[in-house]
Formats: structure tokens, C-alpha cells, sequence
């Protein structure tokens, strides 16, 4: 019952590229046709050759030379043809297939990600693919071609001698077998080691970004001893593997050999009592050499389909998986527009059409599918914020995280939350832009349930400055632009808008000050910003969020320091008039100025009120405040 | 490669055995066809059936001797590989745990590992596909074509016609398929890291409604990263087919040719059937030739940057003759800093000038503002960074002169962010193995961390999440104050927490590390009022120099800048005191 499913999603995919792979097939059957021929002219060359009419026979042997010569080079443009066309379709349809779980990957919400590591869906997204497209490509080429040179071969080597072609084949299927069992502990055994390396790889990570402490506890010893041992296992498996690989390498010449064997000691001996020729030999040799690279891709073939299949169901897993936090059923139209998402109108989102990919190049399909972000704007939102009775558990949580918030934002107030660490502060931001969905409680903005909106609307209304401060491995400039893309296209205008962005978040001196300037590479192939810095960029970016109602800032200052912090919020403070704006800050001296200030505890509201209230109120907040005014006040030396 | 020789050395008997065996499986391969031939024009030919029985007892052992020895080569091959690149990835690791902490500074975590694991897989590669083989490949060819010349001469140069245009055609190729491996290696990687980044990111594109833009970006990449192969698989599949062509067109030559000679009463039938096996043989290692060639050429690549990284110089390492203080010194657990300077970056002093003497068993407090170089200070005591200009001694000896691993044994840094490895619990408080039973006892009652230990269903065996992600922040906290204490060092050096934890945890935070200070001399980077009053001596630094060093009293009397913070905290205390009434 899996099995069809999984043919009839392949052939869904596959049928974008049909006339190709009629093409490639086609050129299969003429290649392994002419393959046949040949064997049968050889035969029929060497027959001819008799000595007692040279001249007859000298012609006779030419022209079966030159037959053989035009058939080889026919099909080698067949066999070349055949051969691209049909890798190339399994290529296309990876292509396709990766879109497509990319696409709907980015439906997926926050909470799905938390419960798969990155790692397992990157395994996904390369492994797992790739093991379909061998199913594809290297797979249909191999079973298509087996059944069509057995079919010639042994016909034509069985018209010639019965007996020698079951004495000769005796060996072939015992060979599909033992390839087939040798391939799939192949498998297994790369899956294994596989796995070793994704260890070792975690270890590596884990005590390079724990450095410091190996280093201060002098831990150097110990470390070293940890990866030995899983270094020493990894070259356990590795062997293993290699024990294997070591099997399946030579058996291809060993298969042919021995049918070679038996041609030389039964045809050898028919040939001896003069009942077969040298020239049946010769066609006997060659069959079974061509006959045995198809045996041997057929077991291993028979592997790799099951390893595609079972591929194919991991990536099901994440296909079938209906993203939770979606636009609602009856989005207006005119919002639908302005979704961005590929598919996000797309029941089945793995059979969205992009017929328009299959000859393309990349760009050139790809711009088809992607519908450019409204140039209407949404309707336009005051930005007044209610939170009523909203409770929040994370997925495998075992105590809320959130208990009964009832919090109400008028339209252009600034609120800070304000609490000891997981208290639900940032938790609570973030059900504002739906990354999570309260468990029990609604939150609305303008009186409308967040539900209604669709999500795209909703998310540009809100400019959300991240806790961890998230950049991307390219230019600065093109980080900044990120909610805005169309900024990078604009030129002069654009960049002013990324520059005064960048002045007001304070960053636009560090960058103006690096050599490249805004184009200075951020991340693994260009330079480590600082946590400030980062912070700051981060700012900048939600900044360009163009005339969003709402700003969010999850403490997305605490690596700055306290003066260029003021600095900001001075920039800010003509930003956010009119704006609603709710903000985490560590810093206590940040919320002073905050029309409201909610203090947090284990997930519920404990006290409210303005910073002078609240400090009489003598408090978790006014506790917090003094142990903190030391700090403070240190750096105002 | 001469490099990686030194890390096949150690197991070169097992490497040039296995360079041995392959000759011998190349001259059991030869021998097949020709004993093919002996079989037709000795026996068949002849009647001789008893003979031709003998020549296929031969000719099995021919392939069973082959078999076991491709076999045998390969395995010996995989036991040099793995433990080579076993010790060459330990090596690494070992290397890169001595790298000082401002390459790490330098380097992002990411390249590291890619180094030790996907670069050594390269390497690995290179092994596992037989690249290694590539010149043993020549000699089988040098062997088939000797053979073939030592049959008939004529025949043999007939048959080869056919070589000199497919080396013309390979040659086209592989440098095309050589830009085009270099293209898909490329670009996987670029696919690759374009995934985990949007993987790992993917909440900031969903805030920032990106997903099209984003999903537009993948389309480029995958398409690019098809693209290449597409191409990619273009050449090779005519290359493939080139390869077959030229051995069908060989076979032809040779049968129209040995025709004549047959006829002629020069060759024998037999000759003709095993030149036809030989060019079979003869072909399927130039086809192999390009493919190997690049993997050969990616694991030059990758070795280069191993060895590049192997060979970063270490910067901070024991010097000769390193000392450990004697036993009873009076002088153990003293700090001597004599006019230090330090620069992270060139001329940039994070610390001017400062000289600071402690006492053995003395409490010190540090004041400064952030980037006021207080931490900076306390990294030259355990020499994560050595000091520009000037000296630092630890309990009586130079910190040059001491030997690192005990020198860090007397300095114990407990972090401001408590790092927790992946492992048990157990194994993060002892990381050096588990002392006696009591001693853990009385560690983990010190540390305040008994009843949490006794409330995990594992206790100490229990697993600790992603970096303690299962573990509140005080929970981490106070794990961290054990593993100090386990460690027991002479001098402690403190970073105080800045983060807030509930008033419970606050509160056994507190006494923990009231007993981890006792009887040590202690270094803290203070925070709190309480800390710092509690010290034998405040020092406040300020732009990278101590401006105030004294007891509470003395700065206060001074009427500097300690003493106006203290006047700031309690005239703040004094007012929320007072407009509360």
C-alpha cells in the first residue's frame, strides 16, 4: 500500500519530464540493442574465416568488421544520450523535490522545528533526496536495461546452444544475490559510518564552542579522550564498511570470469568433439561479459530502491505534515496576494505545478513560481494589542510557560516586560507574531482574533528584533534589506534607506568603519561581528520594516553598552511615537521611561504599573531594580 | 601528500604488503586470457579434452586467486586509511585543543569542524575508491599491452591503433569534467550551507515574511547546483560511451586483421579470442581514469588545508623546564601582576600599566564598568592570553615559566555562563573521574546541588540536554560551583553572575560559593553591593587601568569613585526606602 504511494508521487514528479524520459528510453532499448548485435557479428566474422577461400572470406570478414565498427559508433550517441538524458531527469526531479520540501519547510512553524534539530532535517534534505534521485536516475536506467539485455542475450545465445547458455547463466543469479545482501549491508554500513561522522562532528562542535572552559579547567586531557574514543569507533565502522566495499568491488570480474570458465570447459569441450565453433565461443564470451555488469546493477539496484523508499517516506514525513499556524481558510483575496509563500495556497504542496521548470534554467523557473510581495498595502493597523487569558506550554514542556495573561496594549504605548530569567517574557513576544500559538486564551490586535490575519499581513505589521540576534552569510547590506528586498534593486534611494536605518540602530559607524562597508560578508565566509554589533544590525533590520505598527524588541540590547543603548532609544524615540511598541530589557534603567511596566513571574503577571509605582510597591520589580542600579551605575563612571 | 606519509608511516608494513598484493592480482588477471587461449588452440581445438579440463582448474584458480587477492588488497588498503586518518583526525583534535583562545576568536566553529571531519572524509575517499590505485592502474595497462605485444607484436599494434585518438578524447574531457567537479563541489556546498542557515533561521524568515524571497534564493542555488551536474553528467556520459565505442572499434580492427593472419596460418584462433578478452580488461581502467583523477584532486585540496591547520603555530604552550611550585610554599596562591599592558588588536590597550599584588588566601573585588578590561585582566592568570608587555606570577613563579596544565590546575575560572557539555551530570562536576564516595558527598552537599542530584531519577547519571538545556539557570549555576569546587584550585577567579534566578536559588547560589571561596584566594568580578563590601580589597578599574585599590573604609575615606557609587547605591536605597513611607 506504501509501495503505490510512493510510485505515484515518483510518477507525479516524473511525468513534468516525460518526453525526455521517452527519449532516454527509447536510446536505452536502441543502445542495448546494438550492444546484442555485436557479439552475433563477432561470431559470424570469425565463422567465416576460412583459410581454404581466402578472398570470399577476407571480404567477408571486413565487411563484418565495418558493421561492427558503424554499430559502435551509433551507439555510442545513443548510449551517450541515454545515458545524460535519463541522470539528467533524475536530476530534475531532485530539483523539484527539494523545492518543494524547501517550500514547505517554511510553512512549518516555530514549534516544529524545536522538535527536529537541524541536523536531521539538513540529512533529510541531502541524504534522503539523494537516495530518491539514485532511485531515479541510476535506477530506472539499470532496470530497464537488465530485463532488455537478458531478453536478447539469451535468446540469441540459446538458438545457439542451449545447454551452454543454462550452464554459463548458472552463476549470474547467485550473484544477484550475493550483490544485492553485500549492497545492503553496503548500505547500512554508509548509514553507520554516517552516523560516526555526525557524532564525532557534534563533539567537535561542542568543545570548540566550550573552549573556554576546557581550557580553564585544564580539560585538554579529558576531551582528547572523549573523541578517541569516538574517533576509535568511527574507524571500527569504517573498517567494517571497507570490509564490505571490499567484496563488491572484485566480484564484477569474478562473475565474468567464471562465465568465461564455463565456456572455455564445456564450449571448450563441445568445441573439442566438434559440435560447436570457435565463432560460437567467441559470442558466448561476449555475452556473458556484457551480461554481467547488468546482473550486478540489478542487485544493487534492488538495494537502492529500498533505500530510496524508505528516503521517500522520511521526506513524506515532512511533506504530510500540515503547518498549524497557517492563513485562515477565508483570507480575504486581496491579502492572499501579498502571502509570499510558494504554496501557501497549495493543498497538496509537493504536486505544485512548475511545468515551466522542466527545459529552464534555474532562475527561469524558478521566477514563475514566486509571486512578488503585494505592492498594495494591507489594510492598515492601528496596532492596539490584547492578550486575554492567554496560557502557552511548549511542546514537551513540562510546566506552562505561560498561566492566564490578560494584558491590554492601547495603539501606540510602550510596554516593558520585565521578570528574572524564564519568566515568559520572550515567550510571550513571541506568540505576537504567531511563531507560536497560545495553548488556551486568544490575542487580538484591533479587537480582531490574530488568527484572522493572513500571516503575512500580520507579520509586517510587526517589526521583531529577535533575542538571538540572527544574521545571515552575505553582505551587510543585504541583511539589512532582508524585510525589504526590493531596497537592494533601487540603488541610491534604497541605500540611503539602509544607511539612516543603520545611523538610527547606531551601527552605521561600525559598518562605514570595516573596509568593504556595507558589503562587508557576515558569518562563516566573512568577518565575526560582535554580540553588539550583531544586536545592532538586527535592529536595523526590523527598522526597515516599513511603517509597521508594532515594534518588538526582545531584549535585543543587552549586548550594548549602556550609552549607545540610550543613544538608540533617543533614535527610536521619534519611531515609536504613534507606534505600539512591547519590549524585554535586562537593563532595568531601559524600561524607566515605558508607559507600562509588566513584571512577569512564572509565567503570570504579578505586579503593573509605572516605574515610580512600582519601585513604592517594593516588589519583585523594585527588587530587581536595586540589585541592578550597581551596574548601572559602574558604567556611568 | 608527503605529509600524510608521515601518518601512513606508522603502518607502512601493512601498506607496501598491500602494494605487493596488487601486482599479483594484476598477473592472475593477465593470465586469464591467455590460459583462454591455450584452451582453444592447445586443447579444443585439438580434441584434447582431459587437457582442457586442467587449463579450467587454472583458469578457476585464476579467478579465485584474483578475487582473494583484490580482496585482500582492498581490506589491507582500508586497515593503513582508517587508522591513518584515525590518528591524522586525533591529531588534529589534539592540535586544535592547544590552539591558543584568540584563533577561536578568529575562527568560527563551523570551519573547524568541516576541517576535521569533511576534509578528512576526503582524504578517506580518496582510499575507499581506489584512487590510490591510480598508478598501479598504469602498470596493469603497461602489463596488458606487454602481454599482448609478447603474443603477436602486429596484432598487438593493430589493437592499440585505436588508443593514441581515445587518450586525444579523454584528455578533452577530463578537463571539461574537471571544471565541472570543481563547479559541483562548489555549489553543493553553497546548496548546503544556504540550507542549514535557512534551517536554523527560519523563525527570522518567517517574522520578516521572506519566504518568497528566500524560496527565490533556493531555487537559484538548487537550480545552479542541477545545472552543474547536468552538465557535469553530459561529459561523462560521453565519455562512457566514447570509452565503449573505441573498445568495440579495437575488437573489430583485430578480428579483420588476425582474419588475414589466420588465413595465413600465422595466428591461431586462440590468439584472436584472448586478444578480445584483453582489450575488455584493457578499457575499463582508462574509463575509471578521469573519475579518479578528481577525487585525487579533491583530497590534494583538502589535505593542504588540513596540514595547514596542523600547522598554525600553538602561540601559548609550557616552555622548557616548566615549573610547578614546591610543596608548603608560603608563596602558593599569591597573584603578582607587575605593569601589564595588553592589545587584543595592535596598539589598542585594553590594559595599561596595571601592577596588583594579592596575598595568599586575600578576597579581591573587581569594579569597572563593561570593556573596563577587569575580565581581560583575569584571563592573563591562566594564560588564555599571554601579557603584551610586563609579568604575571602565580603563586611565586611567572606564568611563562609555569607548566600550562598546572597552571591552570591553581587558577580556577568559574564562568559567568556555566558551560555544560553534553554527557551525565556526573561526568560535568567530575570531569576528571569521580573521587571517593564521600568526597562526592561532600561536594555536592557544598555546592547546594544534593537534593537536586537526589531528585533526578538518575542522580548523577543523569543526562544533561544540549548545553544543560533541561536545567534552569541556577541549576547551571550551581553545577558549575561543584565542578570548581571538585577541581579545587588554589586561586578562584569569579566572574559573578549578572542574570537573576529565583530568590531560592539566588540564596543557595550564595551559600555555595560562600564556602567555594573560603580558604582560596579569590579573584571576583563583583556585581553586588554585598560581594564587594564582604572583600578584603576592592580595586576599581576604569579604561584599562586600576584607579582605587583599598579596603571599604580606605576607598571610602579616599572620597573617590568607589565612594560615590556607594553614596549612589544607598542614597537610591535610602529614597525607594523612603518614598515607600
Amino acid at each position: 500500500m506504501r509501495y503505490e504511494g510512493v510510485v505515484r508521487r515518483l510518477l507525479g514528479y516524473l511525468a513534468r519530464y516525460r518526453r525526455r524520459s521517452a527519449v532516454g528510453v527509447l536510446c536505452l532499448i536502441v543502445t542495448a540493442s546494438l550492444a546484442m548485435a555485436i557479439p552475433r557479428l563477432l561470431k559470424a566474422a570469425v565463422d567465416s574465416i576460412d583459410p581454404s577461400r581466402p578472398h570470399e572470406s577476407g571480404h567477408a570478414v571486413a565487411w563484418y568488421a565495418l558493421g561492427v565498427i558503424g554499430i559502435a559508433i551509433v551507439q555510442a550517441i545513443a548510449r551517450s544520450i541515454s545515458r545524460f538524458t535519463i541522470f539528467n531527469v533524475g536530476r530534475d526531479v531532485e530539483y523539484d523535490l527539494r523545492n518543494d520540501v524547501f517550500a514547505h519547510l517554511e510553512r512549518l512553524p516555530t514549534s516544529y522545528y524545536l522538535a527536529h534539530p537541524t541536523g536531521d532535517l539538513m540529512s533529510r534534505l541531502v541524504n534522503d533526496i539523494g537516495a530518491v534521485r539514485m532511485m531515479l536516475g541510476p535506477g530506472i536506467l539499470n532496470l530497464l536495461n537488465t530485463p532488455i539485455y537478458y531478453l536478447w542475450a539469451v535468446s540469441i545465445m540459446a538458438s545457439i546452444d542451449p545447454l551452454l547458455t543454462v550452464a554459463a547463466l548458472l552463476p549470474y543469479p547467485f550473484m544477484l544475490l550475493v550483490v544485492k545482501h553485500y549492497s545492503r549491508r553496503l548500505m547500512e554500513g554508509t548509514l553507520h559510518v554516517q552516523e560516526g561522522l555526525a557524532e564525532m562532528s557534534n563533539a567537535i562542535q561542542e568543545n570548540t564552542s566550550g573552549i573556554a572552559v576546557v581550557k580553564a579547567y585544564a580539560l585538554e586531557d579529558r576531551s582528547i579522550e572523549r573523541f578517541s574514543a569516538l574517533n576509535t569507533s568511527f574507524r571500527k565502522s569504517s573498517l567494517e564498511l571497507g570490509r564490505v566495499r571490499g567484496v563488491l568491488a572484485p566480484v564484477f570480474r569474478s562473475v565474468s570470469a567464471l562465465g568465461t570458465l564455463v565456456v572455455l570447459w564445456l564450449g571448450g569441450s563441445r568445441v573439442a568433439a566438434g559440435r560447436l565453433g570457435i565463432g560460437d565461443l567467441v559470442a558466448f564470451i561476449g555475452y556473458l561479459h556484457l551480461l554481467a555488469w547488468p546482473t550486478m546493477a540489478l542487485g544493487w539496484m534492488l538495494s537502492i530502491v529500498q533505500r530510496g523508499r524508505a528516503s521517500l517516506r522520511r521526506l513524506d514525513e515532512i511533506l504530510d505534515t500540515s503547518p498549524e499556524i497557517a492563513d485562515p481558510v477565508d483570507a480575504d483575496p486581496a491579502a492572499e496576494v501579498a502571502a509570499v509563500a510558494p504554496s501557501a495556497h497549495a493543498n497538496t504542496p509537493a504536486i505544485r505545478a512548475t511545468a515551466g521548470n522542466g527545459n529552464g534554467n534555474g532562475n527561469g523557473g524558478g521566477a514563475l513560481a514566486v509571486s512578488p510581495p503585494s505592492p498594495v498595502r494591507p489594510r492598515t493597523l492601528r496596532g492596539a494589542i490584547e492578550f486575554a487569558g492567554v496560557s502557552f506550554a511548549y511542546p514537551g514542556g513540562r510546566r506552562p510557560a505561560l498561566r492566564e495573561v490578560d494584558l491590554r496594549v492601547p495603539a501606540g504605548a510602550t510596554v516593558a516586560l520585565v521578570g528574572r530569567a524564564g519568566a515568559g517574557k520572550s515567550t510571550l513576544l513571541r506568540l505576537l507574531p504567531r511563531l507560536f500559538d497560545p495553548t488556551a486564551g486568544v490575542i487580538r490586535i484591533d479587537g480582531e482574533d490574530l488568527r484572522q490575519f493572513p500571516l503575512a499581513e500580520l507579520r509586517r505589521s510587526i517589526a521583531f528584533v529577535p533575542q538571538d540576534p540572527f544574521l545571515f552569510s552575505t553582505s551587510l547590506r543585504e541583511n539589512l534589506a532582508f524585510a525589504r528586498p526590493e531596497l537592494l534593486a533601487k540603488g541610491e534611494a534604497g541605500f540611503e534607506d539602509l544607511r539612516r536605518a543603520a545611523e538610527r540602530a547606531a551601527v552605521a559607524g561600525d559598518i562605514e568603519d570595516f573596509s568593504r562597508g556595507y558589503e562587508t560578508m557576515v558569518g562563516e565566509r566573512g568577518i565575526t561581528l560582535s554580540g553588539g554589533q550583531k544586536q545592532r544590525v538586527t535592529l536595523a533590520r526590523a527598522l526597515l520594516v516599513d511603517d509597521a505598527p508594532i515594534l518588538v524588541l526582545d531584549d535585543s540590547l543587552s549586548s550594548v553598552d549602556t550609552r549607545t543603548e540610550a543613544r538608540i532609544l533617543a533614535a527610536l524615540e521619534e519611531r515609536r511615537r504613534g507606534r505600539t511598541c512591547l519590549l524585554v530589557a535586562h537593563r532595568l534603567s531601559t524600561v524607566q521611561d515605558a508607559d507600562l511596566i509588566v513584571v512577569l513571574d512564572e509565567g503570570r503577571i504579578v505586579e503593573r504599573g509605572d516605574h515610580a509605582s512600582l519601585l513604592r510597591a517594593r516588589g519583585l520589580y523594585a527588587d530587581l531594580f536595586h540589585r541592578q542600579q550597581l551596574t548601572a551605575e559602574l558604567e556611568e563612571i | 601528500m608527503r605529509r600524510l606519509w608521515e601518518f601512513i608511516h606508522p603502518y607502512r608494513r601493512t601498506f607496501w604488503a598491500s602494494a605487493f598484493v596488487l601486482p599479483i592480482a594484476s598477473a592472475l588477471m593477465l593470465v586469464q586470457p591467455w590460459l583462454l587461449k591455450v584452451a582453444i588452440d592447445r586443447y579444443a581445438d585439438r580434441g584434447d579434452a582431459a587437457g582442457l579440463t586442467g587449463n579450467a582448474a587454472l583458469f578457476l584458480l585464476a579467478v579465485v586467486g584474483e578475487f582473494l587477492a583484490l580482496y585482500v588488497q582492498y581490506w589491507l588498503t582500508m586497515v593503513v586509511a582508517q587508522n591513518s586518518l584515525a590518528d591524522l583526525r586525533l591529531a588534529l583534535f589534539r592540535h586544535v585543543q592547544r590552539l591558543p583562545q584568540s584563533f577561536f576568536d578568529r575562527n568560527p566553529v563551523g570551519r573547524l569542524v568541516t576541517r576535521m571531519t569533511t576534509d578528512v572524509d576526503v582524504l578517506n575517499e580518496m582510499f575507499a575508491t581506489g584512487s590510490m590505485t591510480i598508478f598501479m592502474d598504469g602498470l596493469t595497462l603497461a602489463g596488458i599491452v606487454g602481454v599482448m605485444l609478447w603474443i603477436d607484436w602486429r596484432l598487438a599494434l593493430v589493437t592499440l591503433s585505436a588508443v593514441p585518438p581515445l587518450l586525444l578524447a579523454i584528455d578533452f574531457f577530463r578537463r571539461r569534467a574537471r571544471v565541472t567537479y570543481r563547479l559541483i563541489r562548489e555549489r553543493v556546498a553553497r546548496i548546503n550551507s544556504f540550507l542549514q542557515e535557512a534551517i536554523s533561521g527560519m523563525s527570522v524568515i518567517q517574522l520578516f515574511a521572506h519566504e518568497g524571497a528566500s524560496y527565490a534564493e533556493f531555487l537559484e542555488h538548487n537550480g545552479a547546483h542541477r545545472d552543474a551536474y547536468h552538465l557535469s553528467n553530459v561529459y561523462e556520459a560521453m565519455l562512457f560511451a566514447i570509452v565503449e565505442m573505441t573498445a568495440s572499434i579495437s575488437v573489430a580492427l583485430v578480428v579483420w586483421y588476425a582474419a588475414g593472419q589466420i588465413r595465413g596460418g600465422v595466428v591461431a584462433f586462440g590468439t584472436l579470442v584472448a586478444f578480445i578478452e584483453y582489450i575488455q580488461r584493457f578499457f575499463v581502467p582508462i574509463r575509471d581514469f578521469s573519475a579518479k583523477y578528481a577525487v585525487l584532486q579533491s583530497a590534494m585540496t583538502a589535505g593542504e588545508r588540513i596540514f595547514q591547520l596542523l600547522d598554525t603555530p600553538v602561540g601559548i604552550e609550557s616552555s622548557e623546564g616548566a615549573r610547578r611550585p614546591v610543596p608548603g610554599d608560603p608563596e602558593r596562591g599569591s597573584v603578582e601582576i607587575e605593569g601589564v599592558w595588553f592589545a587584543y588588536k595592535r596598539d589598542d590597550f585594553v590594559l595599561k600599566d596595571v601592577t596588583l599584588r594579592v596575598r595568599a588566601g586575600e578576597k579581591i573585588a573587581i569594579v569597572g564598568a563593561t570593556g573596563s578590561g577587569k575580565t581581560t585582566l583575569t584571563k592573563l592568570l591562566n594564560r588564555s592570553f599571554d601579557a603584551t608587555r610586563g609579568r604575571v606570577s602565580v603563586s611565586g613563579i611567572d606564568v611563562l615559566d609555569w607548566e600550562l596544565r598546572g597552571l591552570r590546575r591553581e587558577v580556577g575560572v568559574v564562568l559567568q555562563d556555566s558551560f555544560l557539555f553534553t554527557g551525565t551530570i556526573g561526568e560535568n562536576v567530575f570531569p576528571e573521574g569521580r573521587p571517593p564516595q564521600d568526597e562526592i558527598e561532600r561536594i555536592l552537599r557544598a555546592a547546594n546541588v544534593e537534593g537536586l542530584v537526589a531528585s533526578l531519577p538518575h542522580g548523577l547519571e543523569e543526562r544533561v540536554g544540549e548545553r544543560g538545556s533541561n536545567l534552569s539557570s541556577g541549576q547551571r549555576q550551581l553545577l558549575a560551583i561543584a565542578r570548581a569546587l571538585a577541581y579545587d584550585p588554589r586561586i578562584l577567579v569569579l566572574d559573578e553572575a549578572t542574570s537573576s534566578v529565583d530568590a531560592e536559588s539566588e540564596h543557595m547560589i550564595q551559600e555555595a560559593l560562600d564556602r567555594l571561596l573560603a580558604e582560596r584566594t579569590a579573584i571576583v568580578i563583583a556585581h553586588r553591593l554585598s560581594t564587594i563590601e564582604r572583600a578584603d580589597r576592592i580595586v576599581v578599574m576604569h579604561h584599562g587601568e586600576i584607579r582605587e585599590v583599598g579596603t571599604h573604609a580606605e576607598l571610602i575615606a579616599l572620597g573617590r569613585i568607589y565612594a560615590r557609587l556607594h553614596a549612589l547605591q544607598y542614597a537610591d536605597a535610602d529614597q525607594a526606602a523612603g518614598s515607600a513611607t
